[in-house]
């Protein structure tokens, strides 16, 4: 039988905090000791191979999410779908079977369970894309996967679960699991985060990064996830709130990346600061928050391992 | 003597009200119930739009709402790709106009119907 991954979880409410960043250098620092896989659950706007200078996410297939077929054998075109139908995705018009608008359909299966007469068949509707490939760096190697949600979707949880889903089943036989999450605080990221033995908030000393961070630790208070934070940009501005919030939610350690051209520098050409300036202090902090992570996953791994 | 119900999008609803300038989230539909071939008026009535308050398939809503209704017109603002589906599902015939008085846009109407 084999062990749950270790899931780490990247997120921190504000977007363009620096949450990619943080997650694709980890990714290639914690792949030296760990069997890692990095997903980029960002689906609506993933760009972690970007990051990693990669000019494509990987080998495609297709994310999927219920849609319901309507068996117009048995359909009375009683309504009862149309009325439990949270959307609105089912129109009905008199004595007519019901229409179903895909757009807005959720993939919830309400209307499967409402139908009084099973005219209602789980089928299945093409909502995004996933990648999977492998990534070498110059220090290590991992796999990425990659959900993409298709333009125009309105829904986006049923795409992170999916995508998630399929993570798991990548890590399965390796020892972490990192989830970078899109910007937002909502239910799909905590789908997203769900699992995570930890969650590092990655933050900037700004109003917006402190609003947002609140958010982000109530979610991960709302789910039982310990949590770290990271700073970035931590010298543009006073840091005060965000201490606050932190003590206010018990995040245990706190990490500081000051603004730094290196990381403009890597960041534009698609390179990790690990790699490419491993002497700058950003890439220093980065190495000092995998050691902790790794420290954090080796006991874990024992836990799992003793009876 | 033939009758039509048609279907306005407005705010507080009424023939003076104007005809809103969206279909899912107007506040209310005013059904306006017409001979046809006098251009009469005959009734008057104002519905909430659920679509209004949704959180997502406003225009869909709407549309199913304009068709319990027994209209079998719409006339108002552009509908956007769901909502004119629905309503060519539903079979409401779609008038598209804007900025005016219920009152004027159901005249226009009538009179577009009948040639």
């Amino acid at each position: 039988m084999k062990n749950m991954p270790f899931i780490l979880g990247v997120s921190g409410g504000k977007g363009g905090t620096g949450k990619s960043f943080v997650a694709t250098n980890l990714a290639a620092l914690l792949s030296q000791k760990f069997k890692v896989v990095l997903a980029d659950i960002d689906v609506e706007a993933p760009n972690d191979f970007l990051l990693l200078g990669l000019e494509d996410p990987g080998k495609s297939e297709d994310i999927r999410s219920f849609f319901p077929i309507i068996d117009y054998k048995k359909c009375t075109a009683c309504g009862a779908c149309a009325k439990v139908c949270d959307t609105g995705a089912i129109v009905m018009a008199k004595g007519r079977p019901p229409m179903i608008m895909p757009r807005l359909c959720s993939g919830c299966k309400a209307c499967i369970y409402a139908c009084p007469y099973d005219a209602m068949l789980p089928g299945e509707r093409v909502i995004g894309k996933l990648f999977v490939r492998d990534v070498s760096t110059k220090i290590g190697s991992f796999k990425l996967v990659t959900g993409m949600l298709k333009e125009g979707e309105e829904h986006t949880p049923p795409a992170v679960v999916y995508t998630k889903r399929r993570a798991l089943e990548e890590a399965k036989d390796k020892d972490v699991l990192i989830v970078d999450t899109g910007a937002g605080s909502g239910n799909s990221i905590a789908a997203a985060l769900q699992g995570s033995k930890i969650l590092i908030a990655v933050t900037e000393p700004t109003p917006l990064g402190a609003h947002d961070l609140r958010a982000i630790l109530e979610i991960a208070r709302g789910n039982d996830i310990r949590t770290w934070m990271i700073i970035n940009r931590s010298n543009i501005g006073p840091e005060d709130e965000l201490l606050k919030i932190a003590d206010e939610y018990n995040v245990e350690k706190v990490f500081r990346i000051p603004y730094s051209k290196e990381v403009v520098l890597s960041y534009a050409k698609g390179k990790l600061v690990v790699i490419e300036n491993p002497d700058s202090e950003p890439a220093r902090v980065l190495r000092r928050v995998a050691e902790e992570v790794s420290a954090l996953i080796r006991r874990s791994l024992v836990e799992v391992k003793s009876p | 003597m033939a009758t039509i119900r048609i279907a306005i999008p407005t705010e507080k609803g009424g023939l003076d009200d104007l005809v809103y300038d969206r279909l899912g989230r107007a506040p209310t539909f005013t059904i306006v119930e017409a001979d046809l071939d006098t251009g009469e008026i005959k009734k008057v009535e104002v519905i909430k739009n659920p679509g209004a308050e949704a959180g997502s398939g406003a225009g869909v809503k709407a549309a199913q709402a304009i068709a319990d209704a027994k209209a079998t017109v719409y006339v108002g603002p552009n509908p956007g790709p769901n909502a004119y589906a629905a309503l060519q599902y539903l079979g409401v015939k779609i008038f598209t106009i804007t900025g005016v008085k219920v009152k004027d846009a159901v005249k226009n109407v009538i009179e577009e119907l009948k040639s």
